[in-house]
């Protein structure tokens, strides 16, 4: 096990630095810089090249690679062209904001959809089953911001129920019961979208489990369905769901950007679609960067929690499942 | 900071496109009558809604944006949120009325009209003694010269600096006073005295190099002000919050206790946010959502076009054409096109009567507008085909014109994801299509297109916008063949009458001279078109029912920043 996190990590950590190279490459590489974002049309050429100058543009993108890695390494993660703000000051309560907003949803999601799919592959093509089919197609189907739409104006407008957007009321910050009004709406949306494919998987999964010869072995043997189900079956049926979750993982970081600017949730998704238009590089990269370890660690967590549901996974053998 | 005077024009076609993007809905049924543009004609919807008598103070009235400052440094802000927050909290030294004219208002800092000396180069400025920054400093001479000199110092990297570049020396002549001399005559210049100072008490030992990291504009306490309101909170992409200062030094004080800054990242959750009252003011409402807020009995929209004006860019250079020769060399061709083009029918049917036709680059309705001297082209196929034959086009096999072996097929330009560009392109293709030219519009990314395309020149068409947000009519970086690219003259556009009646526009300082300069100018350009102005098109504002001002502060949409012009004086009810 140890053997194994080390060589992840290692690997990992050439990823991540591969995964740098192209972006910060592909992010200069795009028309259009900062300099041209934010210096005005009156400013004249010289002017502007004293200000490329100033903020190190002029130099060969490796070098300006090399500046931003080496600041990186030192937790320095640069400031924005445009008004010199430290880039961390922007970044975290971004991060925190997007965090329990996708957190809540996902969990909601995942409370709901697991058990909700396990029942229904227990009695297939029910009327649990066919209503979770129909709210997975919707889901599917639906774009997220004409449900958010649809929402603001039936709950928020017409019915002033619910705040129509923002995280608090303005001077209620830090407010749980405020924030927990401004929750119900963006996270309703985001679950309909999560619930969609996780009840899906979960009862599709839950179904190749229960066909197997296992399964009907422990059934001729007499025990009792529910501990044929939960004790059997869930087990081996929870390591596909456990990829998706893992894969999933990221989004609750990265953030949901047509969700945020409907529902106006100072996020990441928000952040870095803006990011991206104003060519504020360093931001861009330190989001790509946090994403990227996002990934990796949701896989990794996902490979670990395997050899938990199933003790047949043996992390770090060649091979990866023996009997 | 766009209300300075940097170049007299500067494209904008990010905000406004985005602006105007969105997905498409049911037509509108409440169309506001058309107007033919008149001279003077500066009028809005009724705004009796929000207008009343006798005003009250305290409240708090809450603006929507859609996009964060960039810095409340008058130095550094080129955008227009980041202007909106100066307008707040910093006083100008000079103000425009609601016809564009410079005045010295009672919340100016400065105390009167400049003196402009004999030979119209020496501008003698005189401040209020009373004006205070909000640490109890007064505002003087030396900070009016500390912020002029520092706009102008390359190494300072201001946006502002073109705004200067006519300025010889500054000079104090006492606490108050301040002399500035020009290199030579230029008339537009008294717009750029619009300017928001800086405190040189505060920054005077900060080199120029580090000014753009000095907290003053990014941390609120450590930014001294000398506006009505003082700027108290920032929290990033979320709102900012400004208080009216009870140090203010004017004689008139600012109704509203507080002002919200509020920043929205979707339109269409501003405007709703609007509709259910957590908003006072948005100031652009996309078309496609005009319906919808005007169906509102408690809203009052603002409906008259702003400062800004869409037009059909042609490129004369000749490389840019597979034949080595520019199509649109020919001045009738020009002019079939614009016969050709349906203008009237783009403002009714695509901006929903929020647009007006314009024939000069000239805003209908302010001082410099040559009116009937400029002609207009009504939309006339039959007239459009003579001249294209009296120019030697002939139709060939497929239909289309051809000359000297050239076909007439060129490319049109604009910028993906602006809704409006995409449907004019969709006209002007069909327009052109009945009088044999074949038009292929193509959407380019902003970014992209303003680095591969329009900074270099090369294109064979586009369509795009100027805004105006100097009101002084001087457009000869765009027109004039000394600012061919990477200048702003990206069509390659030269005509030697016009290079020099530019000139001769900016040389004297008289209005009443300038303005037959101007008449002349429409009249050259408007014949010769080195673009076939569109229309001018607006954002219109909305206002919520808390909001209220007298008949004479009423926003002025044709002013830049005009959707709080005079809001010292507005106050909530």
């Amino acid at each position: 096990m140890t053997e194994f996190l080390i060589r992840r990590v290692l690997q990992s950590l050439l990823v991540l630095f591969l995964i740098s190279i192209v972006t910060f490459g592909l992010i200069h590489a795009a028309p259009g810089g900062p300099t041209q974002i934010f210096l005005s049309p009156g400013l004249s050429q010289e002017a502007g090249r004293i200000q490329a100058h100033n903020l190190g543009l002029d130099q060969p993108v490796y070098i300006q690679y090399v500046r931003w890695l080496g600041g990186m390494l030192q937790g320095d993660l640069g400031q924005t062209f445009k008004n010199n703000l430290p880039v961390s000051e922007i970044l975290w309560p971004t991060v925190q904001n997007t965090v329990i907003l996708m957190g809540v949803a996902w969990l909601f999601a995942m409370l709901i959809a697991i058990p909700w799919g396990i029942y229904n592959s227990t009695s297939e093509y029910g009327i649990s089953d066919q209503t979770a089919s129909m709210i997975s197609y919707i889901g599917f189907a639906m774009p997220v911001f004409w449900f958010g739409i649809m929402l603001q104006e039936l709950i928020s407008i017409k019915w002033d129920l619910l705040p129509l957007s923002d995280m608090y009321t303005m001077g209620k910050e830090g407010d749980m019961g405020d924030l927990f009004m401004h929750l119900v709406l963006p996270v309703s949306v985001l679950t309909l979208g999560f619930l969609a494919s996780y009840v899906k998987y979960s009862r599709t999964s839950m179904l190749e489990v229960l066909d197997q010869d296992y399964i009907r072995t422990a059934r001729a043997k007499g025990m009792k369905e529910r501990r044929v189900v939960f004790r059997h079956a869930l087990r081996n049926a929870m390591i596909p769901i456990i990829t998706i979750l893992g894969l999933d993982l990221p989004i609750l970081v990265a953030g949901a950007a047509i969700t945020e600017s409907v529902f106006n949730w100072p996020g990441m998704g928000r952040l870095f679609i803006e990011m991206a238009v104003a060519r504020e590089y360093s931001v861009l990269m330190a989001i790509t960067v946090i994403t990227a370890v996002i990934v990796v660690v949701g896989n990794l967590i996902a490979d670990i929690l395997y050899a938990i549901v199933d003790p047949r996974v043996q992390i770090g053998r060649k091979g990866g499942v023996s009997s | 900071m766009v209300k300075k005077k940097w170049t007299s024009l500067m494209l904008i076609v990010v905000l406004i496109g985005s602006l105007l993007s969105a997905c498409s809905s049911s037509n509108s049924t409440t169309n506001p009558p058309k107007e033919q543009p008149k001279p003077s004609d500066t009028k809005t919807e009724p705004v009796k809604e929000n207008t009343a008598q006798t005003p009250k103070d305290g409240g708090v009235i809450t603006l929507g944006t859609f996009s964060d400052i960039v810095t409340a440094n008058p130095l550094f802000a080129s955008d227009t949120s980041s202007g909106d927050a100066i307008n707040l909290i910093f006083a100008n030294l000079y103000d425009v009325d609601r016809k564009a004219n410079v005045v010295a208002e009672p919340w100016s800092l400065a105390a009167e009209l400049p003196q402009i000396s004999e030979d119209s180069k020496t501008y003698t400025i005189k401040l209020k003694p009373e004006a205070k920054w909000s640490d109890g400093q007064p505002v003087t001479a030396d900070d009016l010269i500390f912020s002029i000199n520092t706009t102008r110092n390359p190494d300072v990297g201001s946006p502002g600096i073109s705004s200067f570049d006519k300025v010889d020396t500054v000079t104090k002549v006492d606490a108050n006073t301040v002399q500035i001399k020009l290199k030579q005559v230029y008339a537009p210049f008294l717009y750029s005295l619009r300017l928001s100072l800086i405190p040189n008490h505060i920054l005077k030992d900060v080199p120029a190099k580090e000014l753009k990291k000095h907290p003053f504009g990014a941390d609120p306490t450590k930014t001294v002000t000398n506006g009505p309101w003082k700027w108290t909170e920032w929290k990033q992409k979320q709102y900012l919050s400004f208080d009216a200062d009870p140090s203010y030094w004017g004689a008139k004080k600012p109704h509203i206790a507080k002002v919200v800054y509020k920043i929205y990242a979707d339109q269409n959750t501003e405007v709703q946010a609007l509709i259910k009252g957590d908003i006072d003011s948005v100031s652009a409402i996309p078309v496609t959502q005009l319906a919808a807020v005007q169906s509102k009995e408690n809203l009052n929209v603002v409906l008259a076009p702003g400062p800004l004006y869409e037009y059909l860019g042609f490129n004369f250079k000749g490389e840019n054409f597979p034949g080595n020769v520019s199509l649109f060399t020919g001045e009738k061709t020009r002019q079939a096109i614009a016969y050709a083009l349906n203008r009237q029918g783009m403002v009714d049917n695509i901006l929903k009567g929020t647009g007006k036709l314009m024939n000069s680059p000239f805003l209908p309705g302010s001082w410099a507008d040559p009116g009937e001297a400029a002609v207009n082209y009504s939309y006339d196929a039959a007239q459009a085909k003579k001249l294209l034959e009296e120019d030697g086009w002939k139709a060939g096999a497929d239909g289309i014109l051809t000359k000297d072996g050239n076909r007439f097929s060129f490319e049109l330009q604009y910028n993906t994801g602006n809704n409006r560009r995409e449907q004019v392109a969709a006209v002007i293709q069909q327009n052109l299509k009945d009088v044999g030219i074949e038009v292929k519009p193509r959407g380019i990314d902003f970014a992209a297109w303003q680095e591969q395309n329009i900074n270099p020149g090369k294109y064979q068409a586009i369509l795009a916008a100027w805004s105006l947000t100097d009101p002084d009519p001087n457009s000869e970086s765009i027109f004039s063949s000394k600012y061919f690219p990477p200048g702003q003259n990206a069509g390659w556009y030269k005509n030697d009458k016009l290079d020099q009646l530019w000139v001769k526009g900016y040389s004297v300082v008289d209005q009443n001279e300038r303005k037959k300069v101007y008449q002349e100018i429409g009249k050259e350009i408007s014949t010769n078109l080195p673009y076939v102005f569109l229309y001018q098109y607006g954002t219109p504002q909305g206002l919520g029912p808390k909001v209220k001002y007298a008949e004479e502060d009423k926003p002025e949409p044709s002013l830049a920043y005009g959707y709080m012009f005079r809001i010292i004086n507005w106050w909530v009810e």
